[in-house]
């Protein structure tokens, strides 16, 4: 009946009925004048630069706000901002949160580790979220759980993994610095795909149909090196002090592509090989026809990171330095080491406190009414001369590995290389006499790796040290079996001139239940990346001009964020059970327990001794083993087995009831057989 | 048999001898054993088979998946007592005649006919929530000092002689329909209210001028002013009762009666989407918030008894319908008919969404305000008879409804680029609010036309600020306790089919405790229906259909067992096949050789 009434509402559903008739018209006393001043904002923007290794980064911000809800009762009326966050965010009551989905890895020393956009859009693979919730502490939990769901749904991931209590924690200094009545849980072997990105889309209100993510050409995007999809939504909703703007969301889609090289080889880059050429349409297969008509601002950028601002200036003399900043000012945006198709509406030029040259350079172009489909924007960047380059990195570049051998125990090494920043990089605080460089370290390890944590042991430039004189700040809580994780967040100190330094910690891989392995569980089971921050250390970009906040990019990147990297994702072997054993233990077990069982029933049934003594007496009448040889063969070929004497009358009759029996047997058998499994099927 | 007698050896001391070997020896009576050879191993053999035998149905309890058991027969018992007979109200009718000089004494003979004309309407009709035909009618005449009236049964309210004056009446008549309705509130009084016995529905009927007039008001009565015949006046009577105040004024086929777009929770979230077609033309906006403030309150307010009303509302952008239209030189605009209305709704770019405030299981309903682009503005709408939709929008039963809505002079503007965001206005949002009410009125199943016309005649129907009058109101609620329980008869009918056909699926007790309160609720909102206590049956119905929800969507009612019957034969196999066939095998050792078995020789039994 159920089904029938669904059935039925379907039906009706498409037999739509038309309203024929004409409505009275309801009485409604009306007001005053519409009210004007809706809040609600939403601005695009995309972000170009050439990578050292032949690649382009393309990175795209999206930024919707929507006004606070206790002004005007806002809250459940949308016009831009996404109707289904806002929901979220006051369902959930979310402070602060972040999701993003990561197809790929960062290469830090090739791709920078020092600028906002690695800090903040540099994610681990899979699926990382977090949350900051304004509910009293006890509720968190609770609140953490309904929230994965809801992603998972919103966002056709399995957030919901992140529901278990063993898969998620909770971070209390080490990750994110106000963190109270935070969650934090990664999904490191969380695929990420179009089905991810379709629903992120329909939060924009272009969605892909205008603006700039018509850029967004599947194919094109998720072929890259590195796909970072992320969400990050901040909100004052429940502030003591009241913002206008409650609800932030930011949109990031992070790609690193290679652009088909049309001049020279393909392979690493050396000084003597030109970088190769892009356009919008070499690396998306697409242009941009027109912003979004929705978007407030709608502006291109192309970054020259201050390691290529560098080498230029030591390869070009100063007036053609010039024409490299100046480019709006000058003909067609060319210079000597490279050229664009456009000229730039406005050049930005980083400005640094010390009197530094090496300075990034921003060129923006704005997305007018100039472009449309029949000339649309396809910006092009062209090599003039060959360069090669180093981006600017983070003061250690981090890498992370397993020791140890076999299945039962191992360790984790984290190793940290200077990358020896120059001093321009170091903050102040590094540089003053009592040099020491902060690394925090957040850690979580899944509860099967059993980490000793007495046995951490710190290296500094391959000497062993003492944990105290290293270990600043340290606060462990260890895993519950199939509870909770393990978490560990450190702050380490070390001195200004190290090389490299290795922490390590040793642990057991725990015996899981045959339930709790993961699918595919001879891959090995991961843990999720350790992220290292560097609270001395903030990526920020200071612009010359003053009236640029208004471009989501270029604030986001005025703001101090905080470096951070994130390390690998390790694999680690696990001893995985035979996962037929049940059944094989279950037949061992019980094909003993049966021999067990029938030869106690014979000893106790049969009369061995009196057989025997029957046997005997049977010898002298030929009993013998040839004797019974030969019978079963005449049983094989089916004959009536005649025995050397004449069989009495009553061993013909006796015969004829075996063979009716034995049909009998057969038949029932067949009858049991296909009732059970007939049925069965 | 010869060669057993024949043993050089002397027999073993514990088994059993051959009579042969007994004619030879010479035992001790003492120590000879008494019984027959064979019987103990006999009995061996049957205690550990019995023991077998007994053994079994502790494993199958041991395999076995708990069930908490269903009252089955009562679910069946409710379901085909709803199927047979739907619920229906006892409702209580009074005709008041003014006027009638002429009819004096003959009360209780017009009650009779006008019982016989309500009958003769309604044995049509069984609508679900409507009245039930032994409906209570009493009738008033007054004229002037003089007054008669049906004998009234102690539960109904009483009349009281002179309460309604002719003058009076015809004087707030001469000021128009809904002064004369307000008058008639307050002087047929408390009746019309929740009193004792429920509500009772009037009628006055007053003999004056020519025209006849029929009007329903907005609150629980009606009236007829003119020169009316007796027979007449009874044949409106029975109609209005029956079809307007009894039956809502809804007819069959119009909307199937069984939905009602009201969630399992009690909860309706109406959510109010405006798409502009292609923000690249034009960008439309409207101001929601004072439309929600304004306009819908009073409906929410109205409403609350059959269910909890949230709103929200958004803007969607590059929203393209799916189907085409055509440009009608005639009309000046764009034409889609009614036939394209299954493609109009594009699901693929209307990313409408559920709402995540709205619980699971909640009635979510769609209003789409549709902005044509300029390539096809302005967008009409054409009915099947080739008229113009005068409201331009449609509905989709438990859906929702779409608006077309053609920005003023979009012809024109179509070709100048000077857009860009233009907000709707106030007055336009009014117009678009009231078509919405029409369509919010008809997914209810009720019509918004101002005049009904029936069989004799037609009827004025006055219209409440509300959106819904109170007999109206009335009639919903007759209906909401009516498909509550007959959604909750379903519920649990598939229920209990399913729960039958998967034996292998785990029924906890929660939901067995679910089941049984929901046919208690339903037991008693069937109950208080037939007393005619309305509230009370609405309430209890309410809870009877969500109690049902709740167990049929139960959690744990997915967790079918995949402790397959195969794999208890592959897990129990192993051992007990083994087992079974030496126990078999002996058995039939001793079945069928029994104890003469030493004697015979091996191949001579059968089997061996």
């Amino acid at each position: 009946m159920k089904m029938d009434s669904v059935l039925n509402a379907m039906a009706s559903f498409l037999r739509l009925i038309s309203l024929l008739c004409l409505p009275i018209l309801f009485a409604v006393s009306a007001i005053g004048s519409v009210s004007e001043g809706v809040a609600e904002d939403f601005s695009e923007d995309l972000l170009l630069k050439p990578l050292p290794d032949r690649k382009v980064l393309a990175h795209f911000h999206f930024q919707s706000t929507a006004p606070s809800s206790r002004s005007n009762s806002y809250g459940r009326h949308h016009h831009l901002f996404p109707k289904a966050i806002s929901q979220l965010v006051h369902k959930y009551r979310i402070k602060e949160m972040e999701l993003s989905f990561t197809q790929g890895r960062w290469r830090y020393d090739r791709w920078g580790g020092f600028d906002p956009i690695s800090s903040s859009n540099a994610k681990p693979s899979g699926v990382e979220l977090w949350a900051v919730f304004d509910v009293p502490p006890n509720e968190v939990d609770a609140t953490w759980k309904n929230l994965t769901h809801s992603l998972s749904g919103l966002f056709c991931a399995s957030i919901n993994f992140l529901e278990s209590s063993t898969s998620y924690s909770a971070p209390k200094w080490g990750f994110h610095p106000a963190s109270e009545n935070m969650r934090y849980g990664t999904l490191p072997r969380e695929a990420v795909c179009t089905e991810n990105l379709t629903p992120w889309l329909k939060l924009l209100p272009c969605r892909d149909k205008s603006g700039l993510s018509v850029l967004m050409d599947r194919p094109s995007i998720y072929k890259g090196f590195y796909h970072s999809q992320r969400l990050h939504l901040l909100s004052s909703e429940y502030d003591s002090n009241a913002v206008d703007l409650a609800i932030v969301l930011d949109q990031t889609l992070t790609v690193v592509l290679q652009p088909h090289s049309h001049r020279g080889t393909l392979g690493y880059s050396t000084a003597t090989q030109l970088q190769p050429s892009w356009s919008l349409s070499s690396i998306f297969g697409r242009r941009v026809t027109g912003k979004c008509a929705l978007a407030r601002s709608s502006n291109v950028y192309i970054q020259l990171d201050r390691g290529l601002m560098a080498e230029l200036q030591g390869m070009l003399g100063e007036q053609e330095m010039f024409a490299i900043i100046g480019a709006s000012s000058e003909g067609s945006g060319s210079n000597p080491a490279f050229e664009l198709s456009a000229n730039p509406d406005r050049v930005h030029m980083e400005i640094s406190s010390r009197d530094d040259k090496h300075l990034s350079v921003l060129y923006m172009f704005m997305v007018e009414e100039k472009y449309d489909d029949s000339e649309p924007l396809d910006l092009r960047f062209t090599w003039k001369i060959p360069v090669a380059w180093s981006i600017p990195q983070a003061p250690l570049h981090v890498t992370r590995f397993l020791l140890g051998s076999g299945n039962e125990r191992g360790a984790i090494a984290l190793q940290l290389k200077s990358t020896k920043p120059s001093d321009r990089l170091m903050p102040d605080t590094v540089i003053s006499d009592s040099c020491s460089l902060l690394v925090r370290v957040f850690q979580v390890v899944p509860w099967y790796i059993k980490v000793y944590y007495h046995t951490l042991q710190v290296f500094i430039d391959d000497r062993p040290h003492t944990i105290a004189n290293v270990v600043e700040k340290m606060q462990v809580s260890p895993s519950k079996d199939k509870v909770s994780p393990g978490v560990m967040e450190m702050l380490l100190k070390f001195p200004c001139g190290l090389k490299s330094a290795a922490l390590t910690i040793e642990f057991d891989k725990g015996f899981l239940h045959i339930d709790e392995y993961p699918p595919d569980a001879h891959q090995g089971l991961d843990i999720p990346s350790a992220v290292i921050s560097f609270p001395d250390f903030f990526a920020s970009t200071q612009f010359m001009e003053n009236n640029i906040s208004k471009s989501p990019i270029l604030s986001k990147w005025q703001g101090q964020s905080p470096i951070l990297s994130y390390t690998e994702v390790l694999l680690v072997p696990f001893t995985t059970p035979d996962f037929s054993m049940p059944y094989n233990v279950i037949t061992i077990t019980c094909t003993v327990l049966a021999l067990y069982f029938g030869s106690l029933l014979n000893v106790l049934r049969r009369r061995v001794g009196e057989e025997e003594r029957f046997m005997k007496s049977k010898g002298t009448n030929n009993f013998h083993v040839s004797h019974l040889v030969s019978k079963s063969l005449a049983r094989l070929r089916g004959r009536q087995w005649e025995p050397s004497e004449s069989q009495s009358s009553s061993s013909i009759s006796n015969s004829k009831s075996k063979l009716l029996f034995k049909v009998i047997l057969v038949a029932g058998l067949a009858a049991a057989w296909q009732y059970y499994f007939g049925s069965g099927t | 048999m010869a060669e057993i007698s024949e043993p050089s050896k002397p027999p073993q001391l514990d088994s059993g001898t051959s009579e042969a070997g007994l004619s030879q020896f010479a035992f001790d009576p003492k120590t000879m054993r008494n019984t027959k050879p064979g019987f103990k191993r006999l009995i061996l053999t049957i205690s550990v088979f019995s023991s077998f035998l007994l053994g079994l149905p502790f494993l199958w309890k041991s395999v076995e998946i708990y069930r908490s058991p269903l009252p089955f027969r009562d679910i069946d018992a409710l379901s085909s007592h709803i199927e047979s007979s739907p619920l229906q109200f006892p409702c209580t009718f009074r005709v008041i005649f003014v006027g009638f000089d002429s009819m004096a004494s003959r009360a209780e003979q017009l009650k009779s006919s006008i019982l016989d004309e309500m009958i003769k309407l309604s044995s049509k009709s069984s609508l679900c929530g409507s009245c039930s035909n032994n409906y209570a009618v009493s009738v008033v005449i007054e004229s002037g000092s003089d007054c008669s009236q049906t004998r009234s049964d102690a539960s109904s309210c009483s009349w009281r002689c002179g309460a309604l004056s002719a003058s009076d009446f015809a004087a707030s008549l001469e000021n128009g329909l809904h002064s004369a309705d307000d008058f008639l509130e307050v002087a047929l009084g408390g009746c019309s209210k929740s009193a004792s016995g429920g509500r009772v529905y009037s009628v006055v009927v007053m003999n004056r001028g020519e025209n006849v007039e029929a009007t329903i008001g907005k609150y629980r009565h009606g009236w007829i002013v003119g020169r009316v015949s007796e027979a007449e006046a009874i044949s409106k009577v029975a109609e209005t009762f029956v079809k307007l105040l009894g039956n809502g004024g809804r007819e069959e086929g119009l909307i199937p009666g069984e939905f009602m777009p009201v969630g399992a929770d009690g909860k309706i979230f109406l959510s109010f989407n405006l798409l502009n077609a292609d923000p690249d033309d034009w960008i439309y906006d409207w101001d929601f918030q004072t439309v929600d403030e304004v306009l819908l309150k009073p409906l929410i307010k109205e409403l609350s008894p059959i269910a909890n009303v949230s709103v929200e509302s958004q803007v969607l952008y590059h929203t393209p319908t799916s189907s085409f239209s055509y440009w009608d030189n005639k009309q000046e605009s764009y034409i889609f008919s009614t036939k394209d209305l299954p493609f109009f709704v594009n699901s693929n770019e209307w990313h409408l969404d559920t709402s995540i405030a709205a619980g699971g299981r909640s009635k979510i309903l769609h209003f789409v305000v549709y902005i044509p682009s300029a390539r096809e503005c302005p967008l009409l709408l054409q009915l099947p008879d080739g008229q113009i939709s005068e409201t331009n929008g449609f509905i989709s039963p438990m859906w929702g409804g779409v608006i077309v809505w053609n920005p003023k002079g979009c012809l024109r503007d179509r070709e100048s680029k000077q857009h860009h965001r233009h907000m709707i206005s106030y007055p336009e949002l009014e117009k678009i609010v009231e078509v919405f009410l029409g369509q919010f009125r008809q997914l209810f199943g009720l019509k918004s036309n101002p005049q009904h016309v029936g069989l004799s005649g037609t009827f004025n129907i006055l219209t409440s600020e509300k959106g819904f009058t109170e007999w109206e109101m009335d009639f919903l609620s007759r209906q909401h306790s009516c498909f509550n329980l007959h959604s909750c008869a379903s519920s649990l009918g598939s229920l209990s089919r399913l729960v039958q056909s998967l034996p292998r699926m785990i029924i906890i007790d929660e939901i067995g405790k679910q089941v049984k309160y929901s046919l208690e609720a339903a037991t008693l909102a069937q109950k208080n229906a037939s007393v005619g206590v309305f509230d009370a049956a609405a309430i209890s119905s309410r809870q009877a259909r969500s109690l049902a929800e709740d167990a049929f969507f139960h959690p744990s009612i997915m967790s079918v067992s995949y402790f397959s019957f195969e794999h208890c034969f592959a897990v129990y196999s192993p051992f007990f096949l083994p087992v079974a066939l030496h126990l078999a095998h002996s058995l039939i050792m001793l079945g069928l050789c029994g104890h003469q078995h030493i004697q015979m020789s091996i191949e001579q039994c059968p089997l061996w």
